[in-house]
């Protein structure tokens, strides 16, 4: 259903092209090539199953796996033993290949493990250790693996007993992993991946919890290389430790970074292109991992995009340089709908300590629901700490923070979406490599009802998620006026478009409570002004709206209520003209 | 008062620049003749930091030009400018914590012939006898006014021409800051220019010849700092004109 | 249990944990004047290993030429790491660009070794031949190594104006280039000194580890453990992180056995990630917002 609704859009067919002629060649390779070929497509058939699945973590997570060539090696090895029945009873090969797939999954999230709270590099360690330590495994257990001697692979019955009968299993688990990959790459789930590799800080503020996200994907990833162990040892016939070099691991990852992140296209061609590449150049053949290499190093350092980048021709269109962000206020209570329960933002008595600094000293601030709160103060006095309180970046050592009646838990940012609590930052944090579109439907990612199985098997209710995602995200960006821009990589826009995104990205919550880092900083007086109008007539909504800026002319203008903070304590809190006649707080500016 | 007359010492001609594609400075022209001191005034967001950053030589211009003594300061980086004579003391009170306070000084001259450098650390010890105590001590068991005046010293032993200060009273009780600041009157008096972005601005008007106010990224007012009705005038740069209607939103 | 086998254990435990430390010295060297980690620390332990081999051993080049040229072939190695796999992505420290970049060197220079040079473990030669049983140089020699190493470290930061300066380098990056203090020709000098350490790790352990090219990839690992025991950046933590780690790996392997050791120091490795992710010694955090 999905399918046939979105096959409509010739966007969609001309997206499609490129796996169609790839399709048609594979199918046709049978009636041109002999057997030597059927074993160089079946091999590509065969890392692409792995690499599909690697995909999601290293090009869409961003989650350098350096290792997993340790996948493939468990995945072959617990096939190989099941089929041969020298440890247990001989299993029958569907089950071998389930249980495969199940130590894959277990071993895929085992790795994973260190990604979920550690840094890119103690990851990429990590499965090169589990690598190193697998093969070492499988080289000393030698009553189960055959140690050095090795053992044989699983045999097939007919009809996939022959190299083009086999071709033609291993083609069609390569197009049903594309189809399961390419479901959960153009999914929220998808979208969630990327913005956690390249602005996890706004992951989080839009409800996105990264454990949550990468654990099916290692648990994916990890079954999906299982499975292409199985078929490799079928392949090769009979596996040594030997078979499962660290250089197949390089070649698995550099086929990813080559065809560019974030693409399924490109790591396809990535992978079809190394895998015959040694085959066409033989004598290079041992040079094969230092060309990978080389290729890797100039990828990174000249085209960090990759071939996806390079064959991307849609996005080197110029925008048009005179451009103009003209919200429609108009259309916001329709992304109001369902209009959010009016909900007051509380802080009561926050105080928080760095070291001997009170950087909160008991601050109280109310935000009420359709209010425009301006939070000012001078440097240092505590402004983007108490937003990051609100947004649980930071757990207060006193007091506590509430929407309406319940506290808000302490620490977890990735809890505040999902409690109708919006923001945006003080630096635009976008995923550049994305469109503008698809940046604001990341949005709107926990409010899919599609779990992760459905989206994988793209059952009915992935589409109808789709669908309503990507209508609201374009009214959002209709409000915010940038529905021109839909179609461009959110890179390529000017700073100021980007914080016109962000508020987009954050109406897709119709939030209870939006809080404004500095949104002003950068525009011209036009945006300023226009800008203005937005957060007014978003407030009208019943939106409690939080407003830290330096613009003072701005504050005045739009706020009905203002606090100010010095030294981490309310120095005066009132309207506009009590506050700007205040005068203490003139004093705490002028340093008086 | 003194005339400045003559070439300036800093002679900053349109700059622009920013952090990437955020935009701050949109063309910013001040300067500063030898042994002037000018303060540098505006809000928070103004680009007061960024003018500095970009002055000495760690943010790249995207238009307009920076004249040290004499020299375009196109190209250079940080440790150019600091050896032409144009010293930079950043915001914060950053010093090397793992390291001696003398340690600290000792890096301060990094440059300096090796014989020279006991020289211009004694004497900056001589400016701040409260960190010569502590000679021996850890950078990180500093008090924070204490951390200020190495900041200040680490400035000093460079033998600057113009030492730039970035909110060097920030953080600190009312009695440290009047220590502090006095430090640049004594610097005015050995004849080394100032340019002081403070928040302080009755104090910051009190030590300087001359001020500057920032605000969005523009200079909006330049004065001399005993000029008549300039406590109002930099009121109005910092909390935007009164006449407007404080209530009036567009509704 | 007897005790020749406690003597045995604590010999190689420690030799091998000198050498693990040292290349975590390595990696902490390179971290600390530019905040990157880099692949090729493990790489440059392994041909401390083979260059030495090389040179001595196939060229027949005096003893202590041969140390003298590793060593000079190794920091040129660290130094080159720096030009083509670390100063162009620094910009972009964010992206992790740098964890490809030195991957990719790494790669390469392991392939050119297996390719040049053997892909078979090839003898060392005997550099003193001191020593017999658990007192033999090839136990001692790595120790030796690993405190020489410390008591240089020591005396180029305590001593030094280069070494305070590489410590104001790894401690406030910013503030030192604002100070005026050559930051880009410290981080070069950095790597340099880095490359020289790993060649020095890989030419001490080379009579217990062998002139073999696939040591590059196994100290990568086991040489990043002591890492992330000790803290990113933290000398002392690596080394005490260094040789607990051979000790353990040791005990382990005479216990249940060389495969199950590595499991055991996997197992170690991940739950101590997971438990204490600025390791053991020095926190280290980061603010994200």
């Amino acid at each position: 259903m999905a399918i046939s609704e979105n096959a409509l859009k010739p966007a969609t067919i001309a997206s499609l092209a490129p796996f169609l002629a790839i399709g048609v060649v594979a199918v046709l390779l049978p009636f041109v090539g002999n057997d030597y070929w059927a074993v160089i497509g079946t091999r590509a058939a065969i890392y692409w199953v792995l690499v599909a699945g690697l995909n999601l973590i290293v090009g869409f997570a961003g989650q350098l796996a350096i290792g997993y060539v340790a996948l493939l090696t468990v995945g072959a090895y617990v096939t190989s033993i099941l089929a041969a029945g020298t440890v247990l009873p001989p299993v029958p090969l569907p089950l071998c290949f389930a249980a495969a797939a199940g130590v894959g999954a277990l071993f895929g999230v085992l790795v994973g493990l260190p990604a979920l709270r550690l840094r890119t590099f103690y990851f990429a360690i990590s499965t090169l250790g589990f690598a190193t330590i697998v093969t070492q495994i499988a080289l000393a257990w030698r009553s189960v693996t055959g140690g050095g001697v090795g053992l044989a692979g699983p045999e097939f019955p007919p009809p996939f007993n022959t190299a083009w009968g086999f071709y033609g299993l291993c083609l069609g688990a390569a197009s049903f992993a594309t189809w399961i990959s390419a479901n959960i790459a153009h999914s929220r789930f998808g979208r969630a991946l990327v913005a956690v590799r390249d602005a996890d800080v706004a992951a989080e503020a839009n409800g996105i919890s990264k454990a949550i996200l990468l654990i099916p994907i290692f648990l994916l990833g990890g079954a999906m290389a299982a499975v292409a162990g199985g078929l490799f040892a079928t392949l090769q016939t009979y596996i040594t430790p030997d078979a499962f070099t660290f250089d197949l691991s390089i070649m698995f990852f550099i086929a990813i970074l080559i065809g560019g992140r974030g693409s399924i296209l490109g790591p396809m061609i990535g992978t079809i292109v190394l895998t015959i590449l040694p085959e066409a150049a033989a004598p290079l053949a041992s040079w094969s991992t230092f060309l990978y290499a080389a290729l890797l190093l100039v990828i990174v350092l000249a085209v960090p995009g990759g071939i996806a980048d390079l064959i991307d021709f849609k996005n080197r269109r110029a925008i048009t340089e005179e451009r103009m962000i003209v919200p429609k206020p108009a259309l916001l209570p329709q992304l109001f709908a369902h209009r959010p329960t009016p909900a007051a933002l509380t802080l009561n008595g926050v105080v928080l300590a760095f070291g001997g600094v009170r950087a909160l000293d008991g601050v109280d601030i109310v935000v009420r629901p359709g209010e425009v709160h301006g939070l000012i103060g001078p440097n240092g006095s505590g402004k983007t700490t108490a937003l990051n309180v609100i947004s649980g970046y930071y757990a207060p050592q006193e007091g506590e923070a509430r929407i309406g009646g319940d506290p808000l838990p302490a620490g977890r940012p990735e809890l505040r979406a999902g409690l109708g609590i919006a923001r945006t930052f003080q630096r635009p944090r976008l995923v550049a490599a994305e469109t503008v579109l698809e940046n604001v439907m990341i949005g709107g990612t926990i409010s899919g009802r599609a779990g992760f199985l459905a989206t994988l098997l793209s059952l009915p209710g992935r589409g109808r998620d789709e669908r309503e995602l990507e209508a609201r995200a374009t009214r959002a960006l209709q409000a915010v006026g940038l529905e021109a821009l839909a179609g461009v990589k959110a890179g390529r826009l000017q700073h100021g478009e980007q914080r016109f995104v962000e508020i987009a990205r954050a109406l897709m919550l119709a939030p209870a409570i939006l809080m404004l880092d500095e949104p002003a900083a950068g525009l011209s007086s036009d945006e300023i002004r226009r800008l203005g109008e937005l957060i007014a007539e978003i407030a009208k909504q019943g939106v409690g709206v939080l407003l830290v800026e330096h613009h003072a002319d701005f504050i005045f203008e739009i706020c009905r209520h203002v606090t100010v903070l010095d030294q981490g304590r309310v120095l005066a809190a009132g309207t506009p003209a009590e506050i700007r006649s205040h005068r203490e707080v003139v004093d705490a500016y002028l340093g008086r | 008062m003194p005339t400045w007359a003559g070439e300036p010492l800093l002679d900053v001609q349109g700059l622009v620049s920013g952090y990437g594609k955020i935009g701050v400075l949109r063309g910013v022209s001040i300067s500063i003749h030898a042994g002037e001191v000018v303060a540098l005034l505006g809000p928070n967001g103004a680009g007061k930091t960024t003018l500095l950053r970009a002055i000495s030589g760690l943010l790249p211009w995207n238009a307009g030009d920076v004249v040290f003594g004499g020299r375009s300061l196109a190209g250079a980086g940080p440790r150019e400018t600091a050896r032409a004579g144009l010293v930079h003391a950043i915001e914060g009170h950053r010093i090397f914590t793992q390291q001696t306070v003398y340690d600290n000084l000792l890096l301060a001259a990094y440059d300096a012939p090796r014989a020279e450098r006991r020289r211009r650390i004694e004497e900056a010890f001589a400016v701040f006898p409260e960190i010569a105590d502590k000679r021996n001590d850890l950078g990180g068991a500093l008090s924070g006014g204490q951390r200020q005046m190495l900041v200040v010293a680490q400035g000093l032993v460079k033998q600057p021409r113009l030492l730039m200060l970035d909110e060097p009273s920030a953080g600190l009780a009312p009695v440290l800051v009047d220590r502090v600041l006095n430090v640049v009157s004594d610097l005015r008096s050995r004849g080394v220019a100032v340019l002081l972005v403070e928040q302080l601005v009755e104090k910051a008007l009190h030590g300087s010849d001359r001020i500057y106010a920032m605000a969005q990224g523009r200079i909006v007012l330049e004065s001399s700092a005993g000029a008549p009705g300039l406590a109002e005038r930099i009121e109005n740069v910092y909390f935007g004109h009164k006449a407007a209607d404080a209530t009036g939103g567009k509704s | 249990m007897e005790y020749a086998s406690v003597f045995s254990i604590l010999a190689t435990g420690l030799a091998m944990g000198a050498i693990y430390a040292l290349v975590g010295v390595t990696y902490n060297t390179m971290y600390s004047t530019s905040r990157v980690m880099s692949f090729t620390a493990g790489q440059l332990g392994m041909l401390g290993g083979v260059l030495g081999s090389a040179f001595v051993l196939r060229l027949g080049l005096p003893l202590v030429v041969g140390f003298a040229l590793t060593l000079a072939c190794c920091a040129t190695i660290g130094v080159v790491t720096e030009i083509v796999a670390v100063r162009p992505v620094l910009k972009s420290l964010d992206q992790h660009l740098y964890v490809l970049s030195t991957l990719a060197l790494s790669l390469m220079i392991q392939q050119v070794t297996a390719i040049e040079w053997s892909t078979e473990p090839q003898p060392f030669p005997r550099v003193f031949g001191i020593g017999s049983g658990v007192w033999d140089e090839k136990f001692w020699l790595p120790i030796a190594a690993c405190a020489l190493v410390t008591l240089f470290l020591e005396w180029l930061q305590k001593r030094t104006l280069v070494g305070r300066a590489f410590l104001a380098v790894a401690e406030d990056n910013f503030a030192a280039q604002v100070l005026g203090l050559p930051e880009r020709n410290l981080r070069i000098a950095g790597y340099a000194l880095a490359g020289a350490i790993g060649g020095l790790a890989g030419f001490a352990g080379g009579e217990l580890m062998l002139a073999f090219f696939a040591n590059g990839g196994f100290l990568n690992f086991y040489g990043f453990v002591p890492v992330a025991l000790g803290g990113l950046g933290n000398n002392r933590g690596s080394i005490v992180g260094g040789l607990a780690l051979g000790l353990f790996q040791q005990a382990a392997n005479f216990w249940v056995g060389g495969v199950f050791a590595s499991v055991a120091v996997f197992v170690v490795f991940i739950v101590v990630l997971l438990v204490a992710p600025q390791g053991l010694f020095g926190p280290t955090t980061a603010r994200r917002v």
